[in-house]
């Protein structure tokens, strides 16, 4: 009984200790104080603060947009690389293992730095002197940091799963790419879809290969493209953390916790539509 | 007569990259309707055939003909054949109804395109002139076929590849089958396997043996000419194959369908088929019926495999005699005077009777009680003799046996291996063989393990452990690796024992070799030896191949 409780306050504390920043943060969020730490009375002021201020807006807006299509460019990429991978030779797969290890376990600083000197040599070289730092060398920079990851995500399930699906859809009538497309996708989506949701979030707060690959661009116009976490610095060079920030990281973690709430929620559905339709078509068979 | 075989396998081999032969020369002629049955023990080859008949594989040499016609390089989904696989392999995103649905779906029925006149459009065929290149690089770029069979086969494509794109065909256009088409067919394959009531649940909800039901129902949906079965029951426990077995035989009669059966499992074989296959490292051992192959085993090989047997040195001394266990025999065969043969005795053809009457008699040393019957081993002299017998005798009582004739069965002795069906292993990893120790490289029973430091052997991802002490093997040594010890004293001699037959072939000589216990080993040698030399014998421990007589799961620890 002693262990017992000792085994689930020890689960508690954790999870408590875990938390504790978010909580502490959302509820500074309510109040109009500059620092963190002194409570001038709850107050929604930050909230319409948050709103009015074009700077986070356009930077949120741009990490947004950055994020979703770096993700879905690096799961196409990542996805079709592991497929590849995983139907290639023995010895041909094993080096692009090893490959794909590299950019994982590499320090972000190098892979930034490299960038930027591939970029302007690129520049100089082919383009003739143009800068080429824009939108699209910050989207390059981050495919390259979150493809790998999404490859990871999605090796797993192909190795996961029985060889012999792909073979029984060959042997029902698919061809290779149908068999890939009916059998093998919905397979490995799980994985597909972590990768996804992982290619997001290394997006969202890259700081080192965004401030390196940044051009002008996007909602930023001819300035160089913010993000948050470059906005985040910018600021925090002249001051304190901007206040805003506190009801910004409030709503995303609640937009987060719901996403959660939603995937787990949906699992088990009930009877589907397909089945329904299935038994109509019986009835009126008979 | 040749039109009567739904497939045809001439001189297919199989080469995998690393230069294993998976499967050699193979020639099996299948007709329609039959229930064939390929048995071996793993690693035969006989799932690797199957696959090449099913098109995951594609045969190095040799053809495979569907009614007539090459279907050596089709892929699988252009062949009217499927399968039921080992583990399934059900689609588990899928419900069962849509799983069984999976290739009614895709299938597409062939209608002829005519104009308004009500004439057929003719067109060249682009598609089969595709196809036929296809087929015309995967032959080019084969390795194991010889040159002159590839290029006939490439000039008889060049012919074809011509007339192609100078006739104009009828075209065709490809309707799916219609929902209330499809609905009707899956719930016609549901009822066969008796799954009606269960078209709705996820595959993850359904028993072993309902998963099993539901891969069958997937594979005869698609009516085709061909089933094929890669041990589809190996995964369900004894009461439920048992059931299956009989299920799979009656759905085989009211389908009429050709069943193709893989197995290592000789009763399963005995039980199900018109036809059974025995394989052994790649080669076909036996084609024959049941009975034929259980009565009549070609060698030593397929009589120890399919049943219970003993299996003896013999000589044969006389016209239709035959001497072994130190007795003359009667038997119903008849071989030279003074071949060497294999004999092979079921253990149910052995009878007790009184010992004056008795032809041997031995100590019985075990007894052990089965359900049906007793089973008891006798030593007589240094052999061991299985006999069932439902009739309970007392342990280290003498015992008297009677064989009749037609108990006996005399097979011609194998020259190419030895081959030693009651070897095992013991505690220093080394194989007995007519109880001499001889080292051995154990871990081949297990690819990829290697030793730990105790003995064990070791699974390749070092997840599991094995103790193949006391465990019993086949062990085969090739004739031209055993070495003559002429001094019988040295350390490095593994066996002792006298010459009893040699016979001079061409440039050396074949010697067999008889140890005290009866055992004999085959050899060639260039030297010269005399009859009852007295010689000693060594083989490196790479040369000797084993087998395990029974699953390596069971030396699990």
């Amino acid at each position: 009984m002693v262990k017992k409780i000792f085994a689930y306050s020890y689960v508690y504390l954790i999870l408590f200790l875990m938390y504790v920043p978010i909580l502490t943060l959302i509820v500074f969020s309510f109040t109009n104080a500059t620092y963190i730490g002194t409570w001038n009375g709850f107050d929604l002021s930050l909230y319409q603060k948050l709103f009015e201020s074009e700077e986070i807006m356009i930077a949120l807006g741009n990490t947004i947009i950055i994020a979703i299509i770096s993700a879905v460019c690096s799961t196409v990429l990542g996805t079709l690389g592991a497929v590849g991978v995983f139907y290639s030779k023995k010895t041909s797969r094993a080096i692009f293992e090893n490959i794909n290890q590299i950019p994982v376990v590499n320090a972000e600083i190098v892979m930034a730095l490299s960038l930027v000197v591939m970029f302007v040599f690129i520049g100089n070289k082919i383009f003739a002197g143009a800068n080429l730092f824009s939108f699209w060398t910050l989207l390059a920079g981050h495919i390259v940091i979150s493809a790998p990851f999404v490859y990871l995500n999605v090796k797993p399930k192909l190795q996961q799963m029985d060889p012999s699906l792909y073979e029984a859809a060959l042997d029902l009538g698919c061809t290779p790419r149908k068999a890939l497309w009916r059998i093998t996708l919905p397979e490995i989506l799980p994985g597909i879809f972590s990768g996804f949701m992982l290619a997001i979030t290394l997006s969202l707060d890259d700081f080192i290969v965004t401030a390196f690959t940044r051009g002008s661009g996007l909602l930023s116009g001819a300035g160089n493209i913010e993000t948050l976490s470059t906005l985040v610095q910018a600021k925090i060079k002249k001051g304190p953390i901007p206040p805003e920030m506190r009801p910004l990281t409030t709503i995303i973690f609640i937009i987060v916790v719901l996403v959660v709430l939603f995937i787990s929620l949906n699992r088990n559905k009930g009877i589907s539509s397909k089945v329904k339709n299935r038994r109509k078509l019986r009835e009126r068979a008979e | 007569m040749e039109d009567n075989y739904i497939i045809e396998l001439k001189n297919v081999s199989k080469i995998f990259d690393d230069d294993t032969i998976a499967v050699d020369n193979f020639n099996l002629y299948v007709r329609k309707g039959e229930f064939v049955t390929f048995l071996g023990p793993s690693g035969c080859g006989k799932s690797t055939t199957l696959r090449m008949i099913a098109g995951f594989d594609f045969p190095s040499t040799g053809e495979i003909l569907l009614n007539g016609k090459d279907i050596s390089n089709l892929p699988p989904n252009k062949r009217p054949i499927n399968m039921v696989f080992q583990r399934y392999a059900l689609f588990p995103h899928l419900d069962v109804y849509d799983n069984v649905a999976f290739g009614l779906k895709l299938k597409r029925i062939k209608t002829q395109i005519k104009d308004e006149n009500g004439n057929p459009v003719l067109k060249i065929d682009h598609k089969l002139i595709r196809e036929l290149k296809t087929e015309y690089r995967v032959i080019k770029r084969k390795k194991h076929m010889s040159d002159e069979e590839k290029n006939e086969k490439l000039k008889a494509l060049e012919e074809k590849i011509k007339t192609a794109k100078e006739t104009p065909v009828p075209t065709y256009k490809l309707n799916k089958l219609s929902t209330k088409e499809i609905d009707a067919k899956v719930a016609r394959a549901l009822k066969i396997v008796d799954l009606e009531a269960l078209e709705d649940r996820d595959i993850s909800t359904l028993s072993g043996g309902q998963q099993q039901r539901v891969a069958i129902a997937r594979a005869i949906v698609n009516e085709p000419e061909i089933l094929l079965l890669d041990e589809p029951l190996g995964a369900l426990d004894l009461k439920m194959r048992k059931d299956m077995q009989i299920e799979l035989k009656e759905m085989h009669k009211k389908l009429g369908i050709t069943f193709i059966y893989v197995t290592h499992d000789q009763e399963e074989a005995l039980t199900m088929s018109d036809t059974i296959v025995v394989m052994n490292d790649g080669e076909i051992q036996q084609i024959g019926s049941p009975k034929k192959i259980y009565d009549e085993p070609k060698n030593a090989f397929v009589a120890d495999f399919i049943g219970e047997s003993n299996i003896y040195n013999g000589t044969m001394i006389g016209p239709k005699t035959v001497r072994f266990l130190d007795h003359n025999f009667t038997c119903l065969d008849d071989y030279a005077l003074n071949e060497k043969v294999d004999v092979v005795i079921r253990p149910e053809d052995i009878t007790f009777v009184d010992e004056k009457d008795a032809m041997i008699k031995g100590k019985i040393v075990t007894k052990i009680f089965k359900g049906v019957n007793y089973q008891y081993t006798i030593m007589i002299g240094k052999n061991e003799v299985i006999v069932k017998s439902t009739k309970s005798y007392e342990l280290d009582s003498i015992a008297g046996l009677h064989i009749e004739p037609d108990g006996i069965h005399i097979m011609k002795k194998d020259f190419t291996m030895n081959v030693y069906t009651d070897a095992w292993i013991d505690k220093n990893n080394n194989v007995m063989i007519d109880d001499v120790p001889f080292e051995c490289v154990i871990t081949q029973l297990l690819p990829g393990s290697s030793i730990d430091e105790d003995g064990y052997v070791v699974s390749k991802d070092g997840q599991h452990k094995y103790d193949f002490n006391d465990a019993d093997v086949v062990a085969e040594i090739p004739l031209d690796k055993i070495d003559v010890v002429d001094d019988i004293e040295s350390d490095e001699c593994e066996v002792v024992g006298e010459i009893v037959d040699l016979i001079y072939v061409g440039d050396h000589y074949r010697y067999i070799l008889r140890t005290e216990n009866e055992e004999d080993f085959v050899f060639v040698s260039t030297y010269s030896y005399n009859l009852n030399d007295t010689i000693g014998l060594k083989v490196k421990k790479e040369d000797i191949k084993l087998r395990l007589k029974k699953e390596v799961t069971e030396y699990e620890i």
